[in-house]
């Protein structure tokens, strides 16, 4: 999980995703999860993947790193499948939703700083709740950063290797605990920032308006109309369910022709 | 096992809305508590030691589908009630990063919670009980007998989720056999018929026990692959633990919160 990647994705990006403002990707990104919930059915969740990639293909982003991440998740989901699916429809189905809302997740935090999508969580949680959010997020960069470079110097000096298993544990388990030290002086440095700035039990975010008001309202209706199409299937699958491969032939069309206008244009 | 692996949509509704309603009350009473004193001290310490939890968490062991946790460890630094802010600060990270699902971050934050805060009970009892010296064998019976806690709890769970067709129409859950959710508007419990379909109620309940979500399955899956994780994890809390002990021993004793001791010169080898 390289956080880092994701933030200066984040920041750095210039599409219109990354135009549109932090609480119209929540409020979409919230309806895609629930048509995860909603959905019973392969094809609309094949569907609601595709359009995703689609999404993320046409505002040309990272999508070799995106991808991993949103697999993450299968893993564990087909353990989970393989323990307690009666058939392999149902494990699809299983992981299918795990990888569909990581991707939706993995595409909001593409796509809008960290720091704005906790803004919009701290409106509901307690303030020492969303400041502690803040903090970590904050703090998770530092710290990967530096178990990469301690883990570099094992490598260096212990040697992580699988011939000597125990003595690469025991330099791991040193490293950790080198780490757990790090973070808690860290956390003297912060309390130090803190008290300098006058902290009074709330880190303000300040809310960035949207740069494309109309990428807004077309991220809302897309995700409105997927959600609109999942609850019809459900509700009454005789007559519109046997319908849902067109949604996803028109899905796998439109991944189709964003990664070649993508292709030509790169 | 300190969070549910299940993606969103395959528990039942009424399971997963319960879990974000006991979090948040939980949430709330740890917040009141956490913001009566010292709170400039708190965020921070908060917002780090839920850090290196993440950094833990995102280091995966594929072949076993398992990651180290540090659960046990951020519990006895953080004490309880600090311990479920930053589980829920965990799982709503996690969930954003596509770890986790969003609809079960309620039921992982009370997993997680339970994983740090019986670690800060269980670990200091038996540091009491088996002395300062052995800071590692207090830490690894700690981790095991919590993990195996809450792999039972997750157990609960999915028994709780897994129950069979006819249960799974009234909850809104999976049916594994249609691959169908139940409704719960379409008959059992409120039978209103907006959506149609009651009278395939009968017809489901008369295949109720054909395939029910294994929950014997996947508990012999979980208690196979689970004691190997819980050795790692062991293994993993009493080296970190006993290492920290060492170098700065107010930290795992007293949690922290505590001030650092003045550095003992000459006793770099940690005989204390």
């Amino acid at each position: 999980m390289d956080v880092t990647f994701v933030d200066s994705a984040a920041i750095l990006g210039s599409s219109r995703l990354h135009a549109a403002s932090a609480g119209a990707k929540v409020a979409a990104f919230t309806l895609v999860l629930a048509t995860v919930v909603v959905t019973n059915d392969v094809l609309v969740l094949l569907s609601a993947l595709v359009l995703l990639l689609a999404l993320a293909a046409g505002m040309g982003m990272p999508l070799r790193r995106m991808v991993p991440l949103a697999l993450y998740p299968a893993v564990f989901a087909a353990v989970f499948a393989f323990a307690s699916a009666p058939s392999a429809l149902s494990a699809i189905l299983i992981v299918g939703k795990a990888v569909t809302a990581a991707l939706a997740g993995v595409v909001l935090m593409f796509s809008t700083p960290y720091p704005q999508v906790f803004g919009i969580v701290q409106r509901f949680v307690p303030g020492i709740v969303g400041d502690a959010l803040l903090m970590t997020y904050r703090s998770l960069f530092l710290l990967a950063e530096k178990l990469a470079s301690l883990s570099t110097a094992i490598k260096l000096r212990s040697g992580l290797s699988g011939r000597q298993p125990i003595r690469a544990f025991r330099a791991t388990t040193r490293a950790l605990g080198g780490l757990l030290l790090y973070a808690l002086d860290l956390s003297q440095r912060e309390y130090d920032v803190l008290r300098l700035r006058g902290y009074e039990r709330r880190l303000r975010v300040r809310a960035l308006p949207s740069a494309d008001v109309a990428m807004d309202r077309a991220l809302l209706v897309g995700a409105a109309g997927l959600l609109g199409i999942t609850i019809t299937v459900r509700a009454v699958p005789e007559a519109v369910g046997i319908y849902s491969w067109m949604l996803a032939a028109l899905s796998l069309l439109t991944l189709a022709v964003t990664a070649t206008v993508r292709r030509r244009k790169s | 096992m300190s969070h549910i692996h299940i993606p969103d949509g395959v528990l039942p509704v009424w399971l997963w809305g319960a879990g974000w309603l006991v979090a948040l009350v939980a949430l709330m009473i740890a917040s009141r508590i956490s913001e009566r004193e010292s709170v400039r001290r708190k965020v921070p310490l908060l917002g780090v030691i839920s850090a290196l939890v993440l950094v833990a968490m995102s280091t995966e062991i594929v072949p076993i589908a398992y990651h180290v946790n540090l659960t046990v460890i951020a519990g006895a630094i953080l004490g309880p009630w600090m311990s479920i802010i930053s589980a829920f600060v965990v799982q709503v990270i996690l969930a954003l990063l596509g770890h986790g699902g969003v609809t079960v971050i309620g039921l992982n934050t009370i997993q997680t919670a339970t994983e740090m805060i019986l670690g800060w009970l269980l670990f200091r009892a038996f540091v009491r009980v088996l002395g300062r010296p052995r800071v590692r064998w207090a830490a690894a019976i700690t981790t095991v007998l919590t993990l195996a806690v809450t792999t039972t709890m997750l157990v609960g769970l999915v028994a709780l989720a897994g129950a069979g067709p006819a249960a799974m129409r009234e909850t809104g859950a999976l049916n594994p056999a249609t691959l169908r959710f139940g409704n719960p508007l379409d008959g059992g419990v409120v039978n209103v018929g907006l959506f149609g379909g009651g009278e395939h109620a009968a017809e489901e309940e008369s295949h109720a026990d054909e395939s029910p979500l294994s929950v014997t399955r996947f508990a012999a899956v979980v208690y196979t692959l689970g004691p190997i994780g819980w050795l790692l994890e062991a293994l993993v809390t009493a080296g970190v633990l006993g290492y920290v002990a060492r170098v700065r021993p107010s930290l795992v004793f007293e949690g922290g919160l505590a001030e650092a001791e003045p550095p003992h010169f000459g006793d770099e080898h940690g005989r204390h």
